[in-house]
């Protein structure tokens, strides 16, 4: 079937899928990078990898968790597959002190298949890599997430406020948001 | 349109189609560069009606976000309120009744065709005809007043709730919705040779505003925008949910790519939504319509759950992040409009300004879904 | 006609000022009739507004159908849905931009008070159009019927001019 096809080519950008363990904190785990390129080893408790959902019962089939620098070769691989940008949000994890950025890729024909990306950045200097070079959609929902919760994109052409006044200065999903 | 544009440095003027908007889209701003008539450069600004409904479904309970949905795209509310008890159903393993199921279904679809009904109504009045308006909007009233009978609303429902519906339908619904359903046809009919074939807007909408696959890829577009460039994606088929694998329809999809290729699928759907009433109402089983055992207090899981449904505008999200308390962790709402409304920026350049509106209006756009 | 006649109320009108008493009451039953209001649709209850004014409900029974998109050919503004805090500084300006005599209708919950939207960490409306504009009629409902929005012009008229269209039965 076509979609284990495009399951397997994710899973290779992780070479060894682990089961997640909830409520660890991610350590620092140097992960596979895209498939024919070099492959480092992992290491660690904490997963960054591939998982695989139950549809019914969270609404999405693959789960990958990695660290911002391989964020653009994962998302490479779903645009070279025909993917589209579903949304683009972010998390505030403040026991955790990480904020966690959340993007949903999906496909237009019959062949379903949902994948999440995960990332995680320290809360006191949130920075990720912006993936509007390669979805052009992803320039509005980097916007509002970095209105939201003050994470900024590196490489974004135009990082200003979106739906908060030009001048906001403050970010309201943060937990420790006081209006 | 034939003409190369020659455009010389700092002859531009800026045109700023502000919030306050004669045409019916609500309040988006839109700020032009402008060679003469033709655009050179837009940006698009929100924010003017940015209620935040996300921080609203983290302070509040889930039931107590009920609702907040309506609110968000007040013209097709009840597939909104939909995507949002499937969400909490999903992840608070909550079973519906079939009776509700299709109850459900039914309303969805008829709210669908309200939706575009006012859409078609608004959006040849932004082209410059005003009486298809007072003929939608009549038309609407049934609707409306079916749907007033059973929740109580015209506009903002908050019909479902999570296990099924407050209210069974009365018996006045399904002799009303019958006796709607050839008369709405018959609407259509009127429509198609009063509008579709009308000359004028032939030559409004085709060939304006071309939208290609490629380009609606990269900017997540669903919905009819994305139906009518020749993607065959609609949220009931292809990620089926709720009772619709049930049902025999069909999706209207157009290459040509251009504002009359949304208008034609928006026209099509209002029939296929008609087909889906009529199967639902033959098949409208007898039952409760709330399940025999509901948590008392809905609290899911800690994870992370996703659900999407189709409403009239495209695949509108609802991700619920659940730390296992009453209220939502985190709620995400992905809206339709938004990714929609992107592509316009881009697309718009280079075309007169009244193509652009006419574009604009293709788009069917309902800013406080964008602005949230 | 002049007034050097007639008692006056107030201290001294000085005798250049002519007062027309009748037919300022006529204008004011002309100007009550043919209210145009700005089309300040903001949200939800811009969609009852249009409503109220097509077919069904018809508002141009009373003279209100004319809605004008710019301000400066309209008296009524009507506004109609949430106002955030960064819309609050065109909303003045168009009300500025209005030209005397000019009345305000705030329809539906969030121009009264804020509306469903307002929660423990809501940042980003205002709580009421009274906060900025000198309201004259409110018009509550989420959204208001159209036959709200109707009664809502009613008692305006009322109170703008004195003038009632019919007897109220409740008080004949």
């Amino acid at each position: 079937m076509i979609k284990d096809t495009i399951k397997k080519a994710l899973q290779e950008l992780f070479p060894v899928p682990e089961p997640v363990v909830a409520e660890t904190p991610p350590t620092e785990a140097a992960e596979g990078e895209e498939t024919k390129a070099k492959k480092t080893v992992k290491e660690g408790p904490r997963v960054n990898g591939v998982i695989e959902r139950d549809y019914n019962a969270c609404g999405y089939h693959l789960d990958a968790q990695v660290d911002p620098g391989e964020l653009l070769a994962a998302v490479l691989i779903l645009d070279k597959a025909g993917f589209f940008i579903e949304s683009i949000t972010g998390v505030d994890w403040i026991k955790e002190d990480q904020l966690e950025v959340i993007y949903d890729f999906s496909r237009y024909d019959f062949d379903l298949c949902r994948v999440v990306i995960r990332t995680r950045t320290p809360r006191t200097a949130p920075k990720v890599p912006t993936i509007s070079k390669i979805f052009s959609g992803a320039n509005w929902h980097e916007r509002e997430t970095h209105d939201f919760f003050g994470i900024k994109f590196e490489g974004h052409p135009h990082l200003i406020p979106l739906l908060l006044p030009e001048d906001a200065d403050f970010h309201p999903l943060l937990k420790d948001f006081k209006p | 349109m034939s003409a190369p544009i020659h455009i010389q440095p700092g002859e531009t003027f800026t045109l700023n189609v502000g919030p306050q908007h004669p045409a019916t889209h609500g309040v988006l701003r839109v700020k032009l560069e402008m060679d003469g008539e033709y655009i050179v450069h837009a940006e698009t600004v929100l924010g003017y009606i940015h209620r935040m409904h996300e921080l609203m479904g983290e302070n509040r309970t889930y039931p107590q976000v009920l609702p907040n949905l309506s609110r968000l795209d007040y013209l097709g509310a009840l597939g909104y309120t939909h995507g949002h008890v499937l969400a909490v159903e999903r992840a608070s393993g909550i079973e519906v009744p079939e009776r509700a199921e299709y109850i459900r279904a039914i309303t969805v679809e008829m709210n669908r065709i309200a939706s575009h009904l006012f859409w078609f109504g608004a959006f040849v009045m932004d082209l410059g005809g005003f009486t298809p308006l007072m003929y939608a909007i009549q038309d609407r009233e049934y609707i409306l007043d079916i749907l007033e009978r059973v929740t109580g609303s015209r506009l903002t429902y908050c019909y479902y709730r999570f296990g099924g519906l407050y209210n069974d339908i009365d018996d006045e619904f399904i002799p009303a919705t019958k006796a709607f359903i050839p008369r709405m046809r018959e609407s259509l009919k009127k429509y198609d040779a009063l509008v579709t074939g009308n000359i004028i807007l032939q030559k409004r909408l085709k060939d304006i505003g071309p939208l290609s696959k490629e380009l609606c890829r990269k900017y997540g577009a669903t919905g009819p925008v994305a139906r009518g460039s020749g993607i065959d994606f609609d949220v009931r088929k292809n990620e089926p949910y709720s009772v619709y694998p049930e049902f025999d329809f069909d999706i209207p999809v157009y290459h040509e790519c251009d504002s009359f290729a949304r208008y034609k699928v928006r026209m099509d759907e209002m029939e296929q939504s008609l087909r889906i009433i009529e199967q639902g109402l033959e098949k409208l089983p007898d039952g409760p319509i709330m399940p025999a055992k509901k948590p008392k207090l809905i609290k899911p899981p800690a994870g992370d759950y996703y659900q999407a449904v189709e409403t009239a505008r495209g695949s509108f999200g609802i991700r619920i992040v659940s730390d296992g308390g009453k209220n939502a962790y985190r709620f995400k709402l992905r809206s339709p409009t938004y990714s929609n409304m992107h592509l316009f920026d881009e697309a718009c350049e280079g075309m007169l300004i009244m193509d652009a509106l006419a574009l604009m209006g293709s788009l069917d756009l309902v800013i406080p879904e964008i602005d949230r | 006609m002049g007034t050097q006649n007639v008692p006056s109320p107030l201290e001294a009108i000085p005798p250049s000022v002519v007062q027309f008493a009748v037919a300022d009451k006529l204008i004011n039953i002309g100007r009550v009739n043919s209210f145009w209001p700005l089309t300040f649709g903001i949200a939800c209850c811009a969609i009852e507004m249009m409503a109220t004014g097509c077919a069904r409900f018809d508002m141009s029974r009373f003279g209100a159908e004319v809605f004008r998109p710019s301000p400066r050919q309209s008296d009524l503004m009507i506004v109609a849905g949430t106002i955030t805090k960064k819309m609050m500084p065109g909303i003045k300006t168009l009300y500025d931009q209005m030209p005397e005599p000019k009345w305000v209708m705030a329809l539906g919950n969030c121009a009264i008070s804020g509306g469903p939207f307002v929660f423990d960490g809501q940042y980003s409306i205002v709580l009421g159009a009274d906060k900025f504009l000198p309201v004259d009629i409110y018009i509550p409902g989420c959204p208001p019927r159209p036959e709200a929005l109707l009664q809502g012009i009613l008692e305006l008229e009322n109170k703008v001019s004195g003038w009632n269209r019919w007897k109220d039965p409740e008080k004949a």
